[in-house]
C-alpha cells in the first residue's frame, strides 16, 4: 500500500480549491493590549473585501467554555497578535498589499504577561465579565471569578491537609514553572469557507467539528444546521486545532464577498493562533521518616493568554492530576486559569497533565532525597492498587502503576546503578463526561463506509477503528471505508481529542457492527460516558478510566558546559489491548520524542509581550539527532482488557524522568525547558560555588 | 497600486554578471542557494524588485586544489564536504561544512553565500579565518583578494563594494586544524559557540564565531603560543584570555555571561584537540 502522505495524494484543508475563491490575510493588533479607536479601509482599493470591526460588532461572541472572542477585536486588541481586520483578495500577493493599506489608530493600555501578577490586586483586567458557553466544550462547572483575571478556579479537598502536614516528620515545598510551547504542527492551519443558499460550508483541519459548528452557529444567528463542517486530514494538530480558529473570520469574509474565501496561516501566525499553557505551579509534599505520603498541597496557575479557549479545562485537568497516583489521606488543591495579555493557549498533547507531572514527580525526588530513600521505592511503596479511591473519591479499577513503573525502571537499568538516571510515573485524565456515535453502511459490492466524526490528524485514528471495524464485520480492512468526516453526514461525537477515540468510538462501533447484524443495511452505535466532578471539591468522576504510565531516562551531562544528553530514555504505557501495533508505538515514540522538545528547548519566547522566536530556527523542536539511540517503550496488555487510549501518555514522563535523572547527579533544576545554561547554575549551586536562585 | 512582480536576472558568463552587478548595485538582491534569502523574503523582511541569480555562471564553479584550494563560490557546503581533494588536503574544513544544519540545507547553501551573508551565528567564515583564507573577489574593473578577517565587518556587512561578487575563496595548505560546534540546544542548531582553531607553522590562529556581530581573532593572544609548547597550561591561559577579550553578545542561544564561560571552554578544548592531533 502505498502512503497517500507519501505520494501527495492527501488533499488537506488547505488543498481545496473552489471556484471563484478568494484568498484571505489577517491584520494584526501590534500592541498587547490596546483600545482600537479607528480602523480606516478607505484606501483599499475596490475589488478587495475587507471585513473590519463595524461588520461583525453585531454578531454573536464564541468560546468553547467562557464566551470571550469576538470574530475579531472590536472595542479592544488584547494581545499582540489580535485579529483586527481580515481582507479577501483574487491573490495572496493583493490581500497582503491591501492589508498594508489599513490604517488603525490604537491608545495602549496597561498589560499583563504573568498569570501570577495577573492575579494581583491591581493587575489590568483582560475582560471585564467572565461568561460561561453554551458549547457542550464547557461540559464541567465553570467557575469564574467575575472581577479579576481568573475565568476558572478548581478546588479539590480531600482530607485535612494542614493535620496531614503536622503529623509529617518530613516537608518538602517548591515552586516549579512550565514554558508555553508551540504545537508545530507540520500543515498550518487553513480553512475554506462559502456560503450556499444562506447555509454555511467549511472545510477546515479541525479535531472537533461538532463544538466549532456550535459555536460558528451562535457567532452568526443562524440554526446549527444551517453549518456543515468539513474536516480533511491532518498534517499534525496536537491539540492546535480545536474549536473556533480561522474559521469565523473565513465565514465573515465569504458572506461578505459573496464568494468563496480560503485562509491558510503564515508559519509565524501559528505562535499567534494558539500555544501552550505556561504555568507555575507550587507544591508542599508531607511524609512520614518511613516514607508514608500524607499531604500534598498543590497550587496551580495556568496561563490562558488573552482568550480562555479551552483554559479551564486545562486547569481542572492539571488541578485533578495534582495528587498523582499515590495513596495521600490528605489533599488540597487549587487551579486558577488566567488571562494574560499573550496570544490565547489551549489544547496541547498531554493537556495540562504535563505541567503538573513535571511538578508532582519532581517533588517525589525531592522528598526521596530529603528521607534517603529510593525514589523507586518510595513510589511503590505509596503507589495507587487495585480499588483504592482517588483523591476524587472515585474507584480504580485494572490499575497497572506498578507493572508501568518496574519496567519503566527495568529498561534503564535502576536496580544495578542510579547514577545519572531518573524516573517518573503518572496518570492521565480521559475526556469525561462524553459521547461517540457511529454509523456502517453497507454497500452491495461487499464494502462497508463508515460515518464517524473521528478526525485523522495523523494519528492513525482512521487505520486503528477501520482494522476494529474489519475485524467486528469478519472482512478484509480493504473493504472498510473512512471518508473524511462531514457533520451533514456522521453522527454527534463529542471531538478528537483526550486520546479517547479508539476507546469511546470502539466500544460504539460494537454496537453498531451488531445493529448491522440485526438490520442489513445500516447499523448505529452510541455510547456515552458519565462523569465529572464538582469543581469546588473536586470530588466524583474525574475520569471513565485513567490512562496510566511511567517514564525512565538516563543523561550524560558535560558539567563545564551545562550540554544534558539524553542517552536512554523510556516509557511504559498501558494499553489494555493494542488494536493496531505500529501506529501504537509511533504514539509512543512521538510523544516521547515531543516531550524531549518541551524538556530541553521549547519555549515561547515573550519580550514586552511579543513573541520573539515565531520561527522554526529561533524556536527549537528535537531533530532526530537528538533522539536518543535507547528509545525504547513498553505497550502494556492484559488478557481481556478494553483498549485504553495512548496518544500522549508518553509525553508527560519525559521532563520529569530527565529532571530526576539531574537530580540524581546533584543537580536540581525546577523550571522548563531545562537550558543548558540552568543546568550550568545547577553545577555551581551544588558546588557552593555561587547563590544561583533556582 | 500594485507593484509589478519582482525583475529575474540570470547571467549565463561571469563577464555578464559582473556588468549586471556593476549597473545595479545594492538595487539587485544576489541569489546564490536562497537558504537565507528565502527565510526573509518569506518572513518579508525583504521585498526586492529585482534579482540576481549566480546559478548559471560556470566560473562560480569548481573545487581545485594546487597547492591551494580553490572553492568557487556556487560550490555548495555539501559539494565541500564530500569533495575527495578537500577531504584529503583539508579535512578540518570539510567537517566544518558538513556540520552546518543538514544535509537539505548544506545541500543548498553556498560557499559564497556564507560569507556574503555575514551571519554571525554561521560555521565556516570562523574557521575559514582560522585557516588565513582569502576571499577571491571581482568587479568590472578587475580583481583582489580580501583575507577573511577584513572581509566581514559586521553583522551583515562586508567590506565588499557594491560593484564586486565573491568569485571564490583560496585557502592554503591546511597544517592542523580543529573546528568545535557548541550546541546549547538542538543538534541541528546554530552554535551557541563555534571556536576554529588552526597550526600553520608554528603559528597558532584560534577564530570564535557566533558570539559578536564578526568572528572573534585575537593575534596578541595566539602569540603567546609563538615557539612554545602548547600544554595545558598555555592552552588554559589561551582560552581563559579569549573569555576576556570576547564582549559575547546574548541571543536565544545563550547569554552573554554563559557564552564567556562556554568559550573558555571550548577554546580550552579546541587546543587540547589541536595537541593530541599532534600526538596521532
Amino acid at each position: 500500500m502505498t502512503d497517500p502522505r507519501v505520494t501527495g495524494a492527501v488533499r488537506y484543508a488547505q488543498d481545496v480549491e473552489l471556484e471563484g475563491m478568494l484568498e484571505a490575510r489577517i491584520l494584526r493588533s501590534p500592541f498587547p493590549h490596546a483600545r482600537i479607536e479607528r480602523v480606516d479601509t478607505s484606501a483599499v482599493p475596490a475589488g478587495i473585501v475587507v471585513l473590519t470591526p463595524g461588520d461583525v460588532a453585531d454578531l454573536g461572541m464564541y468560546g468553547a467554555q467562557i464566551k470571550d472572542q469576538t470574530v475579531l477585536a472590536c472595542d479592544r486588541a488584547r494581545f499582540a497578535g489580535d485579529p483586527v481586520a481580515a481582507v479577501a483578495a483574487a491573490t495572496l500577493r493583493e490581500a497582503d498589499e491591501a492589508l498594508a493599506l489599513i490604517d488603525v489608530d490604537y491608545e495602549e493600555l496597561d498589560s499583563v504577561f504573568d498569570p501570577v501578577e495577573a492575579c494581583g490586586q491591581d493587575a489590568p483586567l483582560v475582560h471585564d465579565r467572565h461568561n460561561v458557553s453554551e458549547n457542550d466544550a464547557a461540559y464541567f462547572g465553570i467557575r469564574p471569578q467575575q472581577g479579576t483575571n481568573v475565568c476558572h478556579r478548581f478546588r479539590l479537598r480531600q482530607g485535612d491537609v494542614e493535620a496531614g502536614f503536622a503529623e509529617a516528620d518530613v516537608v518538602v515545598e517548591e515552586t516549579f514553572r512550565t514554558a508555553g510551547a508551540q504545537h508545530a504542527h507540520m500543515e498550518p492551519h487553513a480553512s475554506v469557507a462559502q456560503w450556499e443558499n444562506g447555509r454555511l460550508e467549511v472545510w477546515t483541519g479541525t479535531q472537533t467539528p461538532f463544538n466549532l459548528r456550535s459555536d460558528l452557529a451562535g457567532v452568526l444567528g443562524i440554526a446549527e444546521d444551517r453549518i456543515r463542517i468539513v474536516c480533511p486530514p491532518m498534517g499534525g494538530a496536537f491539540g492546535a486545532k480545536t474549536f473556533v480558529r480561522l474559521e469565523a473570520i473565513v465565514a465573515c469574509l465569504a458572506r461578505k464577498a459573496g464568494r468563496p474565501v480560503r485562509a491558510i496561516l503564515e508559519r509565524n501566525e501559528e505562535w499567534l493562533t494558539l500555544n501552550r499553557h505556561p504555568a507555575e505551579i507550587r507544591v508542599r509534599l508531607g511524609a512520614r521518616a518511613d516514607g508514608t505520603l500524607l499531604a500534598k498541597e498543590v497550587e496551580c496557575w495556568a496561563d490562558t493568554g488573552a482568550y480562555a479557549d479551552c483554559g479551564p479545562g486545562v486547569a481542572q485537568k492539571m488541578g485533578f492530576a495534582a495528587p498523582g497516583p499515590y495513596r495521600i489521606p490528605h489533599v488540597s488543591v487549587e487551579s486558577r486559569c488566567v488571562y494574560t495579555n499573550l496570544p490565547p493557549n489551549g489544547a496541547f498533547r498531554g493537556y495540562g497533565q504535563m505541567q503538573t507531572v513535571w511538578a508532582s514527580e519532581r517533588a517525589m525526588d525531592i522528598l526521596a532525597e530529603r528521607l534517603g530513600a529510593d525514589p523507586l521505592e518510595l513510589r511503590l511503596q505509596n503507589l495507587l492498587q487495585e480499588g483504592d479511591r482517588y483523591a476524587t473519591g472515585e474507584e480504580l479499577h485494572d490499575v497497572r502503576f506498578a507493572e508501568c513503573l518496574e519496567t519503566a525502571a527495568d529498561a534503564i537499568g535502576w536496580r544495578e546503578s542510579r547514577q545519572g538516571k531518573g524516573l517518573c510515573v503518572l496518570m492521565k485524565g480521559m475526556q469525561t463526561p462524553s459521547r461517540a456515535g457511529i454509523a456502517i453502511e453497507a454497500s452491495d459490492d461487499g464494502t462497508y463506509t463508515l460515518r464517524c466524526a473521528t478526525a485523522e490528524m495523523g494519528q492513525g485514528a482512521r487505520r486503528a477503528i477501520s482494522l476494529l471495524a474489519a475485524e467486528l464485520l469478519e472482512v478484509d480492512v480493504a473493504n472498510v471505508r473512512f471518508p473524511d468526516p462531514d457533520t451533514d453526514l456522521v453522527p454527534y461525537d463529542t471531538r478528537t481529542t483526550s486520546s479517547r477515540s479508539t476507546y469511546i468510538m470502539g466500544r460504539a462501533l460494537v454496537d453498531a457492527v451488531r445493529d448491522l447484524k440485526e438490520n442489513g443495511r445500516r447499523g448505529y452505535g452510541e455510547v456515552e460516558i458519565p462523569g465529572g466532578l464538582d469543581p469546588d471539591t473536586g470530588q466524583g468522576v474525574a475520569s471513565h478510566h485513567w490512562h496510566q504510565g511511567a517514564g525512565a531516562a538516563e543523561v550524560r551531562v558535560d558539567e563545564e558546559t551545562g550540554k544534558v544528553e539524553v542517552v536512554r530514555l523510556h516509557a511504559s504505557v498501558y494499553a489494555g489491548r493494542v488494536v493496531n501495533r505500529p501506529g501504537a508505538e509511533l504514539q509512543n515514540e512521538g510523544s516521547m520524542i515531543m516531550g524531549l522538545g518541551t524538556t530541553l528547548f521549547e519555549a515561547v519566547d515573550i519580550a514586552d509581550g511579543q513573541v520573539t522566536n515565531a520561527n522554526l530556527s529561533d524556536y527549537e523542536i528535537p531533530s532526530f539527532m537528538d533522539v536518543p539511540v535507547a528509545l525504547t517503550h513498553d505497550l502494556l496488555e492484559r488478557d481481556g482488557a478494553d483498549v485504553h487510549g495512548l496518544g500522549e501518555t508518553a509525553l508527560p514522563p519525559v521532563p520529569p524522568s530527565v529532571g530526576n535523572a539531574l537530580a540524581s547527579l546533584g543537580l536540581h533544576v525546577t523550571d522548563l525547558p531545562i537550558s543548558a545554561e540552568a543546568v550550568l547554575d545547577a553545577v555551581d549551586r551544588r558546588a557552593g560555588l555561587r547563590e544561583v536562585p533556582a | 497600486m500594485f507593484e509589478s512582480a519582482p525583475e529575474w536576472l540570470a547571467p549565463e558568463t561571469l563577464t555578464e554578471a559582473l556588468a549586471l552587478k556593476a549597473e545595479y548595485g545594492e538595487e539587485a538582491t544576489i541569489v546564490a542557494g536562497g537558504t537565507f534569502l528565502a527565510i526573509l523574503l518569506n518572513q518579508r523582511f525583504l521585498a526586492p524588485q529585482r534579482f540576481l541569480s549566480l546559478r548559471a555562471v560556470p566560473e562560480l564553479r569548481g573545487i581545485e586544489a594546487n597547492g591551494e584550494l580553490r572553492l568557487g563560490a556556487m560550490e555548495t557546503h555539501r559539494a565541500v564536504e564530500r569533495a575527495p581533494v578537500v577531504l584529503e588536503g583539508w579535512p578540518g574544513l570539510a567537517r566544518t561544512f558538513a556540520l552546518v544544519a543538514s544535509a537539505r540545507v548544506r545541500n543548498q547553501a553556498t560557499v559564497g553565500g556564507v560569507l556574503a551573508d555575514a551571519d554571525y551565528a554561521s560555521d565556516p567564515p570562523a574557521m575559514l579565518t582560522a585557516l588565513e583564507a582569502r576571499a577571491l573577489v571581482r568587479s568590472r574593473d578587475g580583481e583582489r583578494e580580501i583575507p577573511l578577517e577584513e572581509l566581514i565587518t559586521g553583522h551583515y556587512e562586508t567590506s565588499l563594494r557594491g560593484d564586486e561578487l565573491i568569485v571564490g575563496v583560496h585557502v592554503p595548505r591546511e597544517g592542523r586544524s580543529t573546528y568545535r560546534k557548541f550546541r546549547s540546544r538542538s543538534h541541528e542548531d546554530r552554535p551557541c559557540v563555534g571556536v576554529a582553531a588552526a597550526l600553520r607553522g608554528g603559528s597558532l590562529r584560534v577564530v570564535v564565531g557566533a558570539v559578536a556581530s564578526r568572528p572573534q581573532w585575537f593575534p596578541e593572544i595566539c602569540g603567546l603560543a609563538d615557539g612554545e609548547e602548547l600544554d595545558a597550561a598555555l592552552g588554559s591561559e589561551i582560552a581563559e584570555r579569549y573569555a576576556q577579550a570576547v564582549d559575547p553578545l546574548a541571543d536565544v542561544r545563550g547569554s552573554a555571561d554563559y557564552r564567556r564561560r562556554v568559550i573558555r571552554v571550548e577554546v580550552r578544548r579546541a587546543l587540547e584537540d589541536l595537541v593530541q592531533a599532534e600526538a596521532a
